[in-house]
């Protein structure tokens, strides 16, 4: 151990007796508890949504608490289903998710396409002007829809609230569009031009197809933003039978008797699809968001 | 009529169709045309859902007019000065700077611990790393439920856990106290927010040349030395990036605040998108509600070009 520091005391510290493998094993260690940790931080929440909307109503309150319910059961699922709007708000969210996702795609994968292709006057403005648009929340943006929306007629409509979301969701697909474009080597649609395509065939049969990744990124985004969003229908939409889930739950939350077995319930299946999207499409969502600049 | 001929009508009116399907698209290829359906819809839409908003603000924020009647009637200025004299207003900007920072603290320090653990290869790495992702994709509202139900004053788990291990003594109402409200509406959001810092945080440590590490090694540095003399200089510029738009998301959040105090207890987190709300839909004064939006948004765009100044993020690209 000569050459190894030495404390005030003379004494060699603990570390430094260790050998190299035991060090390693020791960070390892640490690494491994540090992950443990995290890990429960992440999870701990999502495992009681679970294990409350699975057990029984006189399981809720017990003390001693239990961690696992004593028994499964579905009776909230069921009390949810015929108790509240459930099944409605859950309509709703997917008309107005359809219709940004819709929108979204189409706009962004056609105005990416012209950006980086086209020559087009004030590109370098436009760009700062959209990234600046992808800063904007939805509540500095909800008050004015508000009293724009009233002025056009659109308040309280599942046309303006998809509107609404597709100004927060259209920035960035956009922006991730139009990067994409730029990884799609336009030598393909040049030698597809030479051959006697016209531009328009060379975008529709060349250029579209290679951009699938982007767009499912594009939709998969779009789809989050309108899912999740609060703010929005919470400003814009008034009538609760076109609420759409995020809004309708919350007003489970906000009765005199709080059923929690059935809020946790209905947040359990607003947020299974989001799962099972990401699982599905997890290799076209890493290359679409690369080639936005982010993964 | 034999086999033959059918096959050539057919094969006929195929190439007559091909034909005007090629002279549609022809038309289509018109440099002008391109222009028109590319660009032009997806122009129109993002003028006419972001910037024709902000115009609005700007105009009715001139205007007192309320919920109930669609009336208006011009103020001129005098929005502006009513909110600039409202001490509920500086007090929001102060409980948004307050919630921005500490969320922007916990996210860094959270966020670039994971990436810098989850840069390492291990067993189960890539488990680890689909796990790490679930928060973000939570719905914010649907966090704030769950954080409800946790956090909740009587029956909430963390109150009895801690009871149980005997940190503390009675049920804490974390998003009911006034001393609470505050840190626990930062924790929670944090939460969902952290794997940002850690997304982005991680692009960037990849892109570090192993040689730099290795070179250093062989120089006898010491970890510590090695995080800090090339680790976190290659750091610096995403650091930037992130605490100013986390900041700006934070300081300008709504959704997880309103749904886990709206705003409370007294205005213990009334930041100032919630004070904004309740001016528009509480107090329904919509001009004044649109004057605070307007002044939020020339934050905004301090922020904004801060950020174009520094950097040029027409090559850097962020995801919320």
């Amino acid at each position: 151990m000569s050459g190894e520091e030495v404390d005030y005391r003379g004494n060699v510290p603990l570390w430094k007796q260790l050998s190299f493998d035991q060090r390693r094993q020791v960070k390892r260690a640490a690494l491994y508890v540090a992950l443990t940790l995290g890990l429960l931080i992440v999870l701990f929440p999502l495992f009681w949504m679970f294990s409350t909307a699975l057990r029984p109503q006189g399981q809720m309150f017990t003390t001693p608490v239990s961690l696992f319910p004593r028994e499964l059961t579905l009776e909230h699922f069921w009390a949810l289903l015929d108790q509240s709007l459930f099944v409605t708000f859950y309509i709703n969210s997917v008309i107005v998710a359809l219709g940004v996702v819709l929108l979204t795609t189409l706009t962004a994968t056609l105005g990416g396409y012209g950006l980086t292709r086209l020559d087009i006057p004030f590109k370098r403005t436009f760009a700062r002007t959209i990234l600046f648009g992808y800063m904007f929340p939805p509540i500095l943006l909800a008050i004015p829809m508000f009293l724009l929306w009233r002025e056009i007629g659109v308040m309280d409509t599942y046309i303006g609230l998809i509107l609404a979301e597709t100004a927060i969701s259209l920035p960035f697909s956009l922006w991730l569009m139009w990067k994409f474009f730029q990884t799609v080597p336009y030598s393909l649609e040049e030698s597809a031009i030479t051959a006697g395509a016209s531009r328009f065939r060379a975008f529709y049969d060349v250029a579209l197809p290679m951009s699938k990744p982007g767009m499912i990124a594009v939709a998969v985004f779009s789809y989050a933003v309108s899912w999740n969003a609060y703010t929005m229908p919470k400003v814009l939409m008034v009538t609760e039978t076109k609420w759409p889930l995020t809004i309708g739950i919350h007003s489970l939350t906000q009765q005199q008797t709080v059923y929690w077995g059935q809020v946790m319930a209905a947040s359990a299946l607003v947020i299974l699809p989001a799962f099972v999207f990401v699982y599905f499409l997890q290799k076209y969502l890493l290359r679409g968001f690369r080639a936005g600049g982010i993964g | 009529m034999s086999l033959t001929d059918l096959d050539d009508k057919t094969s006929h009116s195929i190439s007559r169709l091909q034909s005007a399907t090629d002279s549609i698209f022809e038309f289509l290829s018109r440099k002008w045309v391109m222009i028109s359906i590319t660009v032009v819809p997806v122009m129109a839409l993002f003028v006419f859902v972001n910037l024709v908003p902000i115009g609005w603000t700007i105009y009715a924020s001139l205007h007192s007019t309320s919920i109930y009647s669609p009336e208006w009637t011009w103020t001129g200025l005098s929005n502006y000065g009513e909110i600039l004299g409202d001490p509920a207003f500086w007090g929001s900007l102060w409980d948004s700077l307050l919630f921005a920072g500490g969320s922007v603290v916990v996210q860094l320090l959270a966020g670039l611990s994971l990436a810098l653990v989850v840069n390492r290869s291990f067993r189960g790495e890539s488990l680890v790393r689909a796990i790490a992702m679930l928060p973000y994709l939570i719905p914010t509202a649907i966090l704030g439920f769950i954080g409800l139900w946790i956090g909740n004053s009587q029956y909430g788990i963390i109150s009895t856990l801690l009871m149980r291990i005997g940190v503390i003594e009675q049920a804490i109402p974390w998003y009911g106290s006034i001393d609470w409200a505050m840190p626990a509406v930062i924790l929670t959001s944090s939460w969902k927010f952290t794997i940002f810092v850690t997304i982005m945080v991680l692009a960037r440590l990849q892109s570090i040349p192993e040689g730099y590490y290795e070179a250093a090694t062989v120089s006898g540095a010491n970890a510590y030395q090695k995080f800090r003399d090339i680790t976190l200089p290659n750091l610096k510029g995403v650091i930037f990036i992130v605490v100013l738009l986390r900041g700006i998301w934070m300081f300008n959040k709504f959704d997880i605040i309103w749904v886990l105090t709206g705003g409370g207890p007294k205005d213990a987190t009334t930041t100032a998108p919630i004070y904004a709300y309740n001016v528009a839909f509480n107090s329904t004064a919509l001009g004044k509600a649109a004057a605070t939006s307007a002044l939020l948004f020339v934050m905004l765009i301090l922020g904004a070009v801060l950020y174009f100044r520094v950097l040029s993020p027409e090559q850097e690209v962020r995801v919320e």
